[in-house]
């Protein structure tokens, strides 16, 4: 099998609010895929509807060869999932909420024995599975629901916002186990808001926002299809914060995009030998003193940035942007 | 999947949710003392000095009810804890059958419901010296009051968004059924049209089979059971409806 998941226009409508607009793409078997976005741009109403937790309005679902309409549970079987948010039962023990999880996917009870001791043993879970869940540290409980989805060895994993929420020595780890269970053989679909996390992990990525898929490729394809874009890192030396020159760089001409990242500003340029002296003028003329001023190799944030116009870490949804999606199905875009 | 694993699956997600229920035995102690208090606050027939013995005989067989509607109520809120915590979400993810679920849960509500009355009756039936004749007429009634409470409880569930719309929604239904449903006062002395509201009620049934299975007579009971049943086939479509609504949107 190529194509572990195919999903051809799938589409979904909550009352007139457009969340997943004819999205189209497909997971090839043992690859990881990452659907990146912002918040609110329709990944999870996205998987949630792979994983047949939704109706869609639109469009189909197949998963390991079986469509998620008409064959529910053949899907169910096949997938792990991970929520963004851990939904285990937190008056349980981490065994217990184990245990019942291996009877609703039909486990016998000697493999739900040894799977469970497999998989606390894998996760560093063994000393606390007598803890109530609720009593665990977020890390702990990550670990847990992942161990969780993988009890009944699926060969689909889908994962929402894996690390997000968690520090950054548990979020390596989570990584870590993300590119392990890849390694095993299993196909691995991934939400993630952070840009950084899809490059990292992703084989190919799918640029998802306002519920249409703008583009899918390699990390790599994705920030070469710039089409020629350069950008430019300048650090203002007494502007206090950077984003207060952000409208006025982004009226300079030849800039595309102009935003702050990591504590400089950031300009997306095609022409960067015309578009360096006028912002350099610009930010003299306007009493700013540059620190440092360089060129820099496009990444995946500002090819995300190029394609849809906004940074990811803008949120929430514009008021124009809700309108856009509430009008769509009136026929009024 | 075969019936017997569909059953299964119902019976694991049931055992799951009284397990999460009992593992807490301060919530099983602190529910089923309000029955108790109200058992012993209402035993005093006011205006008279001491326990009335025939009020008694009169009043047992109505807390049992009343205790009944709570447990099942109550557990059946924990869908909407559930829904709220993301759990739900896990049992929707997993190969389960939206009927299984909803089976599970219903047995849950009514499991609880049918244990509280249970302990309910053995404490009043010993601290009041109070016997029950016919304890399979009583065990059938109160079955069939607790899977019909659980359609209640359902309905609920399904309708509220939030667990505090639950818990508003819930009370709604459980106040003016516990003071209408004929537990401390009977159905026929009630002012009109106070009589027609409580024969819209589970309870009321409930409550007059319970002392019917005492003192008679048999066709009371024959006929509250029949209303029960139909309240429970009624209640428990409907609330199967909602929610499968809500697993299928």
């Amino acid at each position: 099998m190529e194509n572990a998941i195919e999903v051809n226009g799938l589409t979904k409508f909550y009352g007139s609010l457009l969340a997943v607009d004819n999205v189209k793409f497909e997971v090839k078997a043992k690859e990881i895929f990452g659907l990146l976005g912002p918040n609110g741009a329709g990944k999870t109403t996205t998987i949630r509807m792979i994983c047949g937790m939704l109706r869609q309005t639109g469009g189909t679902a197949v998963v390991a060869g079986f469509d998620v309409l008409k064959q529910p549970t053949d899907v169910k079987r096949r997938i792990g999932l991970v929520p963004d948010v851990s939904n285990l039962f937190g008056e349980l023990s981490a065994r217990i909420n184990l245990e019942f999880m291996g009877k609703l996917y039909g486990l016998d009870k000697k493999t739900r024995r040894d799977r469970i001791d497999h998989v606390l043993e894998l996760f560093q879970l063994k000393d606390r599975q007598s803890d109530l869940v609720k009593y665990y540290s977020k890390g702990m409980h990550r670990r847990l629901t992942i161990a969780a989805a993988l009890l009944h060895q699926p060969e689909i994993l889908i994962m929402d916002e894996p690390t997000s929420g968690l520090d950054a020595q548990t979020a390596r780890l989570v990584r870590e186990i993300i590119v392990d269970l890849n390694k095993e053989g299993r196909t691995i679909l991934l939400t993630t808001h952070q840009i950084e996390e899809a490059d990292r992990l992703a084989h190919r990525v799918g640029i998802i926002d306002l519920g249409k898929l703008i583009t899918l490729d390699t990390p790599e394809r994705i920030k070469q299809n710039t089409e020629g874009m350069r950008a430019l890192e300048i650090k203002i030396l007494n502007g206090i914060d950077q984003q207060t020159w952000i409208p006025l760089i982004s009226k300079a001409e030849g800039v595309d995009q102009a935003f702050v990242a990591e504590g400089k500003i950031r300009v997306l340029s095609k022409d960067l030998s015309q578009t360096i002296p006028t912002i350099v003028n610009l930010i003299d003329k306007h009493g700013g003193r540059i620190e440092n001023i360089s060129v820099a190799t496009p990444t995946l944030e500002d090819a995300f940035i190029n394609l849809t116009g906004k940074s990811i870490r803008e949120e929430p949804l514009s008021k124009e942007d809700y309108l856009k999606r509430r009008l769509s199905r009136s026929g009024l875009r | 999947m075969k019936p017997l694993g569909s059953l299964m699956h119902s019976v694991w997600i049931a055992e799951n949710d009284l397990r999460q229920s009992f593992k807490s035995m301060r919530h099983v102690v602190w529910s089923l003392l309000f029955p108790i208090f109200m058992m012993f606050t209402f035993s005093f027939r006011y205006g008279e000095a001491g326990v009335d013995p025939q009020f008694i005989q009169f009043l047992i067989p109505g807390i049992v009810g009343m205790t009944a509607m709570f447990g099942s109520i109550n557990e059946t809120m924990s869908i909407v804890w559930d829904k709220s915590l993301g759990v739900f979400d896990r049992i929707l993810a997993a190969p389960v059958s939206s009927t299984s679920i909803i089976v599970g849960k219903t047995m849950a509500g009514a499991v609880m419901g049918i244990i509280s009355a249970l302990v309910l009756l053995i404490i009043g039936g010993a601290l009041f010296n109070v016997s029950f004749v016919n304890i399979g007429a009583v065990l059938l009634i109160v079955v069939l009051a607790s899977f019909s409470f659980t359609g209640l409880g359902t309905i609920i569930s399904g309708l509220a968004s939030e667990p505090r719309e639950a818990i508003m929604l819930s009370n709604l239904l459980r106040f003016p059924m516990m003071f209408l449903g004929g537990v401390f006062f009977p159905v026929d002395a009630m002012p009109t049209p106070l009589p027609y509201v409580a024969r819209a009620l589970p309870l009321t049934y409930a409550t007059e089979a319970l002392r019917a299975v005492q003192t008679g007579p048999v066709l009371t009971v024959f006929i509250d059971a029949l209303v029960l049943l139909a309240f429970t086939i009624g209640t428990i479509l409907l609330g199967s409806q909602i929610l499968m609504k809500i697993m299928t949107r």
